[in-house]
């Protein structure tokens, strides 16, 4: 059964993307992530902190 | 971003495009052009002995905004995933004249591979996710606030490169015309947002992060001064108005209603910020050292070829249609929608949007064509 299971893409690897890769990784469901940049992490990887927290963003 | 690096279900395809998608809800075929690098992703550990030589240094870096140079071979950034490197075709002198090498010659790994192609994959998918994100608008067109002229009027994305201490100034908040520190900031909301020639919404994470940023700058330098200007604030989500009190009372951060109707400069380069005080109904102008531009925040440049190619329609604004009948659905069964790319939105609600998505996702591939999304 687990091998007849599908694949997901997923256009994107911003933080949206990141999650919902790691969301259904964790369900056992293979994800190709697609990113047209070199490195993941989108936007939110060039921010220094993130409101309301002030958290690092990486 | 480490966890799904590591994750064992997870491919990550960076530096790679859709070309295109065919096929129904449960059964589609995407074709993706993976980039080439010139670089074996597989040897490749980003030591960056290659990029010690590259004789070409003078490309403005994208991740930093174009605030420092990198080379030809470059790593996107530090902490990047997959953490290798990737030459840059339009300025790599071998890939242009056939000549240089010399980045090959210092791979002691043997990593650089001039000869590489891009590639083709054809993958076979269930559901699709759309996750474009957003990119920000950039300010030129309203010259009113001398953005590109002024050299100390900059963007909130350049500012948090500023900040940042993997940036191109290692944290510090230095104004790009002099290299001095800016102690008094001044930071212009609804840049290109609300506003009927450019991007007629709301872009709901400026306000925020301008108070973030003012913050920020304020633990940098306890002396500095901060100054936001708003049309009013959007500061709607958990916690939000009170990070906006913080910003107040613990921070010092003096906030302004009022739109910026002009920004001119003395002769020092400092910029002066012209306004209409709304709660006294005067005009007044403010003298600062920097002045950050909150710019809107747009659907990613490419989404609506990405959206022509697979089918899904877009909103007025360029966004992807998503809502009905459920927040991640696209018109195209199958196909779902999660982040920015759908309107604008926030992290924490890009990540619960990114979970709705991939339980609808899910329910496609564990439930097969039995259940149909429309």
């Amino acid at each position: 059964m687990e091998n007849k299971l599908k694949d997901v893409l997923i256009i994107g690897g911003g933080i949206a993307g990141i999650q919902a890769a790691l969301d259904l990784g964790d369900m056992g469901i293979k994800v190709h992530l697609v990113e047209r940049k070199p490195s993941i992490g989108g936007i939110m990887a060039q921010l220094d902190k993130t409101f309301p927290t002030n958290d690092c963003s990486i | 971003m480490l966890d799904v690096g590591r994750h064992p279900n997870v491919n990550i395809l960076a530096y790679s495009e859709v070309e295109s998608l065919k096929g129904d809800i449960g059964n589609f075929t995407a074709t993706v052009r993976k980039k080439a690098r010139y670089v074996d992703e597989d040897i490749c550990n980003a030591c960056g002995d290659c990029l010690v030589k590259c004789p070409v240094k003078k490309i403005p870096d994208d991740f930093d905004m174009g605030l420092k140079n990198r080379k030809a071979v470059y790593q996107y950034f530090s902490q990047g995933i997959p953490a290798v490197m990737t030459i840059d075709p339009d300025n790599c002198i071998y890939l242009k004249k056939g000549k240089c090498g010399v980045c090959k010659t210092k791979c002691v790994k043997g990593a650089i591979d001039y000869e590489q192609k891009d590639k083709i994959l054809e993958l076979d998918v269930g559901a699709v996710i759309v996750a474009t994100g957003l990119d920000v608008f950039d300010p030129t067109p309203l010259t009113q606030y001398g953005y590109g002229k002024m050299k100390n009027v900059i963007t909130g994305l350049e500012y948090e490169r500023l900040i940042n201490a993997t940036g191109p100034t290692g944290g510090n908040l230095l104004r790009p015309s002099d290299g001095e520190m800016a102690h008094k900031v001044a930071y212009v909301q609804c840049v290109g947002s609300r506003d009927f020639n450019y991007c007629n919404y709301c872009s709901s994470v400026c306000c925020m992060y301008a108070i973030k940023d003012a913050m920020l700058g304020r633990e940098h330098e306890p002396d500095s001064e901060s100054y936001i200007f708003h049309t009013d604030f959007r500061n709607v989500g958990k916690w939000f108005q009170k990070y906006e009190i913080r910003g107040k009372e613990e921070y010092g951060i003096n906030y302004i209603r009022g739109r910026v109707a002009d920004i001119t400069e003395d002769e020092n380069q400092n910029p002066i910020l012209w306004y209409e005080d709304t709660e006294t109904r005067e005009v007044k102008s403010l003298n600062v050292e920097m002045a950050v531009l909150s710019t809107a925040a747009m659907a990613a440049k490419g989404s609506s070829e990405l959206a022509k190619k697979l089918g899904v329609n877009l909103s007025e604004h360029g966004f992807v249609a998503a809502g009905l009948p459920y927040p991640s659905d696209t018109n195209v069964p199958g196909i779902f929608a999660c982040g920015f790319c759908i309107g604008p939105a926030d992290i924490p609600e890009s990540v619960a949007q990114a979970s709705a998505a991939a339980n609808r996702a899910a329910e496609v591939v564990f439930l097969g064509e039995k259940k149909k999304t429309a």
